[in-house]
């Protein structure tokens, strides 16, 4: 389902169903999923669909641009880089493209939302929860639900470190697919409070496809690019 | 012509007057036109907040600048004119030491910023949502859509409750379910709406508990953390979903009844009642 396509493009499947039809001078898109039924005219027929996983902070409302995904725990030893492989949620971007401007058409999910906080209620903030298994190799994911974050950790301190959560801003993400989703971020702790997380900007295999993003659709300004701090714990 | 000459003050002419009154009506409408392009331009990639804020600065800047550069046609002394104005500012401020006390109060609330534009907001007996921060008042529109300028003065030696300052709230909701009912069960139907509820938050977790037990029924207490910019939406949209999975798991909530014991009656038998 992922690619950029011409409006003749249709897909269906037993989640979901996307086509566009040519009525009353207009070209329709039609798209049935989750029980959900979207129909939206596009003007002039010149341009191009992109459909990609986008970062799933968007459904069913926007209210954060954090994703934060919960694991088993690992513990760290000091001083050393562990390489862990989780899944998390994806949310689906509908783009037209035309004279490489990108707008937004229609985003859905198939994976069930969920928020949480991160950090205590005065001073922390709302994030897209999500409960994955950690595992050593590339796990199978559903790649219309799930993609996989490659995260490598880098225990700085003195100490161990129990590891059981990563928090990545959504604005910074770098999302790749192919027959996969995948994001590569790595997680530098300096201590088992704070942890620096950044997305780096590379696919996890050859040949993968970047994803077009909804902040870069958006076109929102981002002052900084620096890596978020998690400043309320690495564990539970 | 010869009235475009005349001396008005000093070497200020009828001609100076106007060439500078053109000036300033041109450099109003570039300051607009600019704020237009940039309202145009930047307004899906900003926070309303910080665009209002930003125009603001760049429309006062451009404004000062054309003043700045149309002032010569008086042949003013623009370092006397700073001290002049200076002086004149000092005496307007103790002139209208209210404006000057708006004003001050503006400056603070900008840099201690206890609410940011689109906040929900309580102060003294005003609830609504921060439309504009000005320099000498503040905005707010009421969830009936009236509009209230705020001095900034009151705002800030009021108790000011932002609603969406901290990122989370927590909801309380106290319900009562009859005696004969499974209490074990009717927690884990909440949990479960709980938990497949988007915004009902995962951490804290939402907490359940029988809080006492009343004359009608067992009262159940629960708390929930929601994200505070959809906090009236959860708050609203929770107790018709509780109900409807008490009437789909056939759980009663009881209407206040009391038992009515006779300990005798004309035909000698024992009668109950509720009501």
């Amino acid at each position: 389902m992922f690619g950029e396509f011409d409006y003749t493009f249709r897909y269906d499947s037993n989640d979901v169903s996307i086509h566009v039809d040519q009525s009353e001078g207009f070209y329709k898109y039609f798209r049935k999923s989750a029980g959900e039924s979207i129909t939206k005219a596009i003007s002039g027929g010149s341009g191009i669909m992109a459909i990609n996983p986008v970062e799933p902070v968007n459904l069913p409302q926007e209210v954060t641009s954090y994703l934060e995904i919960h694991f088993t725990p690992v513990a760290v030893e000091p001083a050393s880089t562990q390489l862990v492989y989780l899944n998390f949620p994806i949310e689906i971007g509908v783009f037209l493209e035309s004279k490489g401007d990108f707008d937004i058409l229609d985003i859905f999910s198939l994976a069930t939302p969920k928020y949480s906080l991160y950090g205590p209620p005065e001073e922390g903030i709302i994030t897209r929860y999500h409960e994955s298994p950690v595992s050593g190799t590339l796990p199978h994911t559903d790649r219309l639900k799930e993609g996989v974050v490659s995260l490598t950790i880098a225990n700085t301190s003195r100490s161990w470190i129990e590891v059981s959560r990563v928090v990545l801003d959504c604005r910074e993400l770098f999302l790749y697919y192919s027959d996969i989703v995948s994001i590569i971020a790595r997680m530098d702790i300096l201590s088992k409070d704070i942890a620096d997380v950044r997305s780096e900007n590379r696919p996890l295999r050859e040949g993968m496809k970047p994803s077009v993003l909804l902040s870069k659709a958006r076109k929102t300004l981002i002052p900084e690019k620096i890596p978020f701090m998690m400043e309320f714990g690495v564990g539970d | 012509m010869a009235s475009l000459d005349t001396v008005i003050y000093g070497d200020v002419t009828v001609l100076d007057l106007i060439i500078f009154a053109i000036s300033v009506v041109i450099v109003v409408i570039v300051a607009k036109v600019v704020s237009l392009y940039l309202k145009r331009a930047l307004s899906d990639r900003m926070e309303r907040g910080e665009l209002d804020k930003l125009i603001r600065g760049i429309q006062v800047a451009i404004i000062l600048l054309g003043i700045w550069f149309a002032l010569p046609s008086f042949n003013f002394d623009v370092g006397q004119l700073l001290v002049v104005g200076g002086t004149v500012g000092l005496i307007i401020a103790f002139a209208s030491q209210k404006i000057a006390s708006n004003l001050s109060s503006g400056i603070f609330i900008l840099i201690e910023r206890p609410i940011r534009i689109g906040d929900d907001i309580r102060i003294n007996d005003i609830s609504g949502t921060v439309e504009q921060i000005r320099v000498l008042s503040t905005i707010v529109k009421t969830y009936d859509g009236v509009y209230v300028r705020v001095p900034n003065e009151q705002i800030f030696t009021s108790d000011i409750i932002n609603y969406v300052t901290n990122p989370a709230r927590r909801i309380k909701y106290i319900m009562t379910i009859g005696y004969g009912e499974n209490v074990d069960q009717m927690m884990h139907v909440i949990m479960t709406l709980f938990d497949e509820h988007p915004f009902v938050l995962a951490h804290p977790a939402p907490t359940i508990f029988v809080s006492a037990l009343g004359e009608s029924g067992v009262e159940i207490t629960i708390y929930v953390w929601v994200p505070s910019r959809v906090w009236w939406s959860v708050k609203t949209n929770l107790p018709g979903q509780i109900k409807e999975l008490f009437d789909r798991e056939e759980i009663e909530i009881p209407s206040p009844q009391r038992i009515v014991r006779f300990t005798s009656s004309p035909t000698g038998s024992e009668i109950e009642g509720g009501s």
